[in-house]
């Protein structure tokens, strides 16, 4: 388990926990980032900032949120 | 249906579903744009007739869900619940079902008639994604659902009727299954709000229930202030524990679990791909675009083309159009005012007053055009996004996210369009923060100023003074981020950078033009109205009393005498330099044109001297324009490095004025007053703009920090170098 801003490029990746306030947990879940959803790191800036797969929307995620979130290898579950 | 028998539609959707292009569709060329009242969020109204029957359209924000999270949001959720549209069409991404989708069925829980506009169809076909709509249609309670291209007038008619049709229907019944946990919980809480006949007429008690759960502060507090309504929102509390003590999780993000579970069952029978889509073309485009080490350098070049594409561009066309303000337009009003018989004074204030003061909005049009037009081109592609991806480091040492680097960069443009660019900012306090920092980018008609002086006191080397004040600018505006952030605008741990980033795609010349147009023509009616009320002011301040002669005994220089000890610590103590200063208020480069009204003495030389036919004006005004146009033709060519068409010219006008500058000013003072410049009071149409979207308070707040911020940087300049014997 790793947060997001760790994670390799290019393989699929499923949330395990959000580790933030609740208006921005919030606001990542209206967004489809949730607990149990496999997302996909595309692009990463280094120490952070990443853009995001999610089904077909990209989403770029700053530091301070890349942070947060904890992932770990979608195929280790199941 | 409303009782005047006029219908109204509300558009929702999320940011980038092209909702925009749908709303035009519809309304066509009948739109009013304005604020939601009391808020800075952009309010966007238009109205079309389908036979005989008037129809309002209400274009509600661009949002990812409807709970209480952002202004945005709550001003879409409560729109439709206090409002009550006739119907809401849901604008929904096909090519983005899954997520699109969130937002639709929050609208479907209000209860309300709903229509589904399944827009950018053409792209999601492109990319092997089909759609079964009629089985949509009925998993989401039977709405009607209907293929768009808004960009291409595609499926709206069949839309409008759909619509209709739905507004005279009941409301669709759908339910999202929460699980039966949840759903125990929402029994509860519906059986017990129905027996307040107060909410339950305000409120779909199904809705109501939902929202106490998931603990959404306006509701809640809605809710408690009526009859009935706090013992319901304790017991909203106990269920909202006893579900968090099964979930071991906040009860909203089970609301949002069950939704998204919802969906992607649903997607997974609705969807279908023709093809598996890996990494698209967009995707590739960013491995370049937001590389770790490209990204900083592409971002840079490409707000260098766009800045050498304003200046070099429309620098022609602002000398084209002072020219035809100055040349035949005061002419011919002159012309014209004679023949009446006005008398002398009158024509003053219509010449140099309104004419000077219209003009002086005017001349800026070009340049804004030109930088619409180039923001339009990288927002609509797509790259505007990723320049905010790329910068949100660097922004975020200020205080800010990097969306914020966008409007500090149209700043040295012009402040205004900028500080209405702070719009697209997600909260209050960025949308404010960015907005005090906004003024003190040096923008274009600070130029002249720093060229002046440059030439008047450093010859050869003026561009180091001109360079010096641009870095002046940003470091100043880094300096009160970074203060501002730690004060007044503490940092919102909270708020982290998240942003959607759309696919690339080719812009369409008709909603670049549209853009440009829509924010042109904004700046035309916010700031011009300003401008032309101060010059006609400040005709007045230069003319009082009645039949002045010496402008140092008019109110003006009166006021500006008053002014000047303030300035003596600076270097420029005299009621000249103040004069010009307070003039440079209405707009930065007049300090230019005052100071050589002022101090070059000589009989201003009457520019109606020459007489013109009505047929040479003409002539001047087209063949004026056709030298601009291909003037800036050959400079958009020298963007090109190697190519350089236009001979090094550097303008060295008013030499009387340098002159004059000289033994008014030492260089050190010099200095002093061109970093003055740089720093002080936003112009009036800034204030404006400030006014507009922050309101009175920041007015007063920006022009009085930026007042104090330069004379104290000011004072160091000219103190510090006195001290270092420079003076």
């Amino acid at each position: 388990m790793c947060p997001l801003s760790m994670a390799p490029t290019g393989e699929p990746m499923k949330i395990v926990d959000v580790r933030a306030g609740c208006r921005l947990r919030h606001r990542l879940s209206n967004l489809g980032l949730l607990p149990g959803t496999v997302v996909e790191v595309v692009q990463s800036l280094g120490h952070g900032p990443v853009i995001l797969a999610v089904g077909d929307t990209r989403l770029a995620l700053g530091r301070g949120a890349s942070h947060k979130v904890l992932v770990e290898p979608a195929s280790s579950v199941d | 249906m409303s009782k005047s028998g006029v219908l109204k539609i509300a558009l929702a959707g999320n940011p980038n579903c092209g909702k925009s292009t749908v709303f035009n569709a519809l309304t066509g060329a009948r739109q009013h744009v304005g604020n939601w009242p009391g808020k800075t969020v952009e309010k966007k109204e238009g109205a079309f007739r389908l036979d005989g029957r008037e129809i309002n359209v209400v274009d509600l924000p661009g949002t990812y869900s409807l709970s209480a999270y952002s202004p945005e949001e709550v001003i879409a959720r409560n729109f439709i619940v206090d409002e009550k549209p006739d119907v809401v069409i849901a604008v929904v991404d096909a090519a983005n079902l899954e997520r699109n989708l969130y937002l639709t069925m929050q609208v479907l829980e209000l209860g309300v008639p709903v229509a589904i506009a399944l827009n950018m169809s053409d792209v999601a076909e492109a990319r092997g994604i089909r759609i079964d709509l009629e089985r949509l249609s009925k998993l989401l309670g039977g709405v009607p659902v209907v293929r768009t291209v808004g960009v291409r007038n595609q499926g709206i008619q069949e839309l409008v009727q759909d619509a209709l049709a739905a507004a005279q229907a009941a409301a669709p019944d759908f339910k999202v299954n929460y699980g039966p946990d949840i759903e125990n919980e929402l029994a509860k809480l519906e059986q017990m709000s129905g027996e307040h006949p107060e909410i339950a007429t305000r409120f779909k008690l199904r809705w109501l229930s939902i929202k106490l759960m998931e603990n959404e502060t306006d509701v809640v507090a809605a809710v408690a202030e009526m009859p009935g309504g706090s013992e319901l929102v304790s017991s909203a509390q106990y269920s909202i524990a006893h579900l968090e003590a099964i979930y071991g999780d906040d009860a909203d993000i089970a609301f949002a679990d069950r939704r998204y579970g919802f969906i992607s069952g649903l997607t997974r029978q609705v969807v279908s791909r023709t093809r598996p889509d890996r990494l698209t073309v967009s995707d590739r485009i960013d491995q370049v675009v937001a590389n770790r080490v490209l990204g900083i350098p592409v971002f840079l070049l490409m707000m260098y083309l766009v800045f050498r594409m304003v200046q070099d561009v429309s620098a022609p066309f602002l000398d084209w159009v002072d020219g035809v303000i100055a040349g035949p337009i005061s002419h011919w009003i002159i012309a014209l005012l004679t023949a009446i018989g006005a008398p002398e004074w009158l024509q003053s204030l219509v010449v140099d007053g309104i004419v000077a003061g219209v003009g002086g909005v005017l001349v800026f049009l070009p340049g804004l055009m030109v930088l619409y037009l180039f923001l339009a081109l990288l927002e609509d592609s797509g790259y505007m996004a990723r320049a905010a991806f790329v910068m949100d480091r660097f922004m975020s040492l200020l205080g800010l996210h990097g969306k914020s680097f966008i409007p500090l960069i149209l700043g040295f443009g012009c402040a205004v369009p900028a500080i209405y660019a702070t719009r697209t900012l997600e909260n209050e306090r960025d949308r404010i923060l960015t907005g005090l920092l906004v003024p003190l980018m040096s923008c274009s008609a600070r130029l002249p100023v720093y060229v002046v002086f440059g030439l008047a006191f450093f010859g050869a080397d003026a561009g180091k003074l001109i360079w010096a004040m641009y870095a002046l600018g940003i470091l100043v505006a880094m300096l009160m981020g970074v203060i501002f952030s730690h004060t007044i605008f503490p940092r919102d741990k909270d708020a982290a950078f998240v942003l959607e980033l759309p696919p690339y795609h080719m812009p369409t010349l008709r909603g670049l033009l549209y853009h440009m147009w829509e924010h042109t023509s904004g700046f035309v009616k916010k700031a011009g109205t300003v401008i032309l009320l101060v010059s006609v002011l400040l005709w007045f301040l230069l003319n009082l009393p009645w039949g002045v002669e010496n402008q140092r005994d008019s109110l003006f220089g009166k006021v500006s005498a008053t002014v000047a000890p303030v300035l003596e610590p600076l270097g420029f103590g005299d009621w000249e330099t103040a004069g010009s200063l307070v003039s440079g208020f209405i707009a930065k480069e007049i300090v230019v044109s005052t100071m050589s009204q002022i101090y070059v003495d000589t009989e201003q030389v009457a520019e109606e001297g020459v007489e013109t036919t009505l047929g040479e004006d003409l002539i001047e005004i087209f063949s004026g324009f056709g030298t601009a146009a291909s003037d800036a033709g050959r400079e958009l060519l020298s963007i090109i490095p190697g190519v350089n068409l236009t001979a090094g010219e550097i303008r060295m006008e008013d030499t009387a004025l340098t002159a004059a500058l000289r033994t008014h000013f030492t260089p050190l003072a010099a200095i002093a007053l061109v970093a003055f410049v740089s720093l002080y009071v936003p112009c009036v149409a800034t204030l404006g703009a400030i006014r507009h979207e922050y309101g009175w308070k920041w007015v007063v707040f920006s022009a009085g920090y930026q007042l104090s911020l330069a004379w104290i940087v000011a004072f160091s300049v000219f103190q510090g170098g006195k001290l270092l014997g420079l003076g």
